[in-house]
């Protein structure tokens, strides 16, 4: 089989790509660890800053590059089928900013009443903020059924979502503003361990989820009245799609704020590599490809101006976008 | 009447919501045999064949396929008995021509959809039968419209129906490809049994094809019978066509 082969070979690609860019990520910083650390901090030699700075601060920080970058290109490959359409993903319909906006709403009023909510409770504002966002484009897409006034009706609401947290953002009177505006742009830095724990587990039941549903997700790439005619409950199959893809934004914009653009690239490039778009590989090679293209772009994020750190939308804008012009122009060909 | 009947509508009233578009509908169809249905635009034919496939409730009597009211029936167990062949305009774009076949074997396949032996026999076997064997491992939007059509015809087979419903499945075909795929449908009546409903506008390929005809008109069945409805007299009435209007042209 030809398509297999190309395939397979195409996830060793992404397997190498991600095992370099994981070496890069973990040797490349402001301080630079070099061979000869590495046996030291294998063996733990507490104390040692090579030790910490890795454990502590870039192993954390990778991993939460990797799980969310997965979550991120998932979610996309999700909404994509939902909505038939190659340029749909999480930030381009605006559940992103959605999601942003109740996050920095929910982190504000805890924070003036003096509460300290968990990653938990972050998670869940972050979901609210995408169903809502979710549910006002489901209503706009019943109205109107051309796509590209669906994908304009959800960039316009990610503005509104995004102008509002600005503003929430800039009236906040707290030590914690400086925080908060970092991560309204987009960031993967500060992550701690117990962050890449719950964010996860929560990545890995939602995916794991998302790939069972593989066989029904595959028919209905054949149309809505073609999925039902081979005995897909298609209402049921489009609410769990719509979930699923919705909590994989959230946990992404409650740990690292909005990241533009994976979503849409990723998906796009593994079809394009893989030259399939069976669910089943789908599913895992978009995790895996969200998951080297976040790492790549962190690195580029922390290095490139290093000490001064780009925010992680601004390096997978440029990378991602010119994919969403690449799609337009070769689909409306 | 000892044959089979496999799909039934009693007194069948379909449409949409309060919007009633046909009504009185009755007829049995049977085994082996390909029924045309047809009548003017707006008659009701996408209405009748979408109650008939589980898209549309019917709002009064019912409709049963193989002895059991469609209703009641689960979405994958009717999928088992029943194939539908959309003409939808949806191209996934990385998907080959017999992967597309393949999900006709949804039905039978577990969790994953993985194909096993003799899921690939089947997709094979409705390969070969609709001469696309040689398109296996195209692209589905890099072949034309009429080798399209045929792979869709494939995945309808390969859920092994008893019935088989088409929408206007000859539209966009040249004549050549309008024969070659109604010649298949033909095997498929003959040798499978199947029974086979299909709209269609192209009134010669009416007569050419049917074991029977249903006409529709303004939502109720006109006539229901063998080709011999078919002549100028009726078709005029049918489709609103005055004696003395194109009195040059014969309808068929």
């Amino acid at each position: 089989m030809r398509e297999n082969k190309r395939i397979f070979t195409s996830f060793i690609l992404l397997a190498v790509m991600l095992i370099l860019l994981f070496a890069l990520n973990v040797v490349n910083g402001s301080r630079t660890v070099t061979i000869s650390d590495i046996p030291a901090v294998l063996m733990g030699s507490e104390g040692g800053t090579a030790y910490s700075i890795i454990w502590n601060i870039r192993l954390p920080r990778i991993m939460i590059a990797m799980i969310l970058g997965g979550a991120l290109a998932v979610s996309g490959f999700l909404l994509q089928t939902f909505f038939n359409n190659p340029i749909a993903g999480p930030f381009i319909l605006g559940i992103s900013s959605g999601s942003k906006l109740a996050v920095a709403l929910v982190m504000i009023f805890s924070l003036g009443a003096g509460l300290h909510l968990g990653s938990f409770a972050m998670v869940l504002a972050a979901f609210a903020g995408a169903m809502a966002v979710t549910g006002f484009i489901l209503a706009a897409s019943q109205q109107v059924h051309r796509m590209s006034v669906l994908i304009i009706c959800g960039v316009m609401v990610g503005y509104i979502c995004s102008a509002i947290t600005e503003i929430v953002v800039t009236f906040a009177d707290d030590s914690n503003i400086v925080n908060l505006h970092n991560w309204s742009l987009g960031t993967f830095s500060g992550s701690t361990w117990s962050d890449v724990i719950s964010a996860g587990s929560v990545v890995v039941l939602v995916v794991a989820a998302a790939f069972l549903l593989s066989k029904p997700i595959g028919a209905y790439q054949l149309g809505e009245a073609a999925a039902g005619s081979l005995g897909v409950n298609v209402l049921r199959l489009r609410i769990a799609v719509i979930l699923l893809s919705s909590m994989l934004s959230a946990v992404v914009t409650a740990f690292a704020g909005p990241v533009s653009f994976v979503g849409v690239a990723v998906p796009h490039l593994i079809r394009n590599l893989m030259k399939t778009q069976r669910p089943i590989v789908m599913i895992p090679a978009c995790f895996l490809g969200g998951a080297v293209f976040c790492l790549f772009s962190d690195l580029i994020a922390r290095t490139l101006f290093a000490p001064t750190e780009l925010s992680i939308s601004t390096v997978t804008a440029v990378f991602g976008a010119p994919c969403v012009i690449w799609i337009m122009m070769t689909r409306n060909k | 009447m000892n044959e089979k009947v496999t799909l039934s509508a009693r007194d069948l009233s379909a449409g949409y919501g309060s919007k009633v578009v046909l009504s009185d509908i009755n007829f049995n169809l049977v085994e082996g045999q390909i029924i045309s249905l047809i009548g003017p635009n707006g008659s009701g034919k996408s209405t009748l064949l979408k109650t008939l496939m589980g898209d549309l409730p019917p709002l009064k009597g019912s409709v049963s396929l193989i002895g059991r009211e469609l209703g009641n029936l689960p979405r994958s167990e009717i999928a088992k008995v029943m194939a539908v062949m959309v003409t939808g305009n949806i191209r996934p774009e990385w998907m080959t021509c017999r992967e597309m076949a393949a999900s006709g074997r949804y039905p039978y396949t577990g969790l994953l959809g993985k194909l096993g032996k003799k899921d690939s026999e089947a997709v094979d076997e409705a390969m070969e039968l609709t001469g696309t064997s040689d398109l296996a491992s195209l692209y589905i939007n890099e072949i034309s419209d009429g080798q399209r059509q045929r792979v869709l015809l494939a995945k309808a087979i390969c859920q092994e129906p008893r019935i088989l419903i088409l929408d206007e499945p000859t539209t966009f075909l040249d004549i050549r490809y309008k024969l070659e795929f109604l010649d298949i449908l033909r095997v498929l009546a003959e040798k499978r049994r199947v029974t086979i409903l299909m709209s269609l506008h192209e009134l010669e390929l009416v007569r050419l094809v049917s074991d029977r005809v249903i006409c529709l008109k303004s939502g109720h069945v006109d006539a229901d019978g063998g080709k011999e409805v078919l002549h100028d007299g009726y078709l005029r009435k049918l489709y609103n066509i005055g004696e003395n209007e194109f009195s040059d042209y014969r309808i068929i």
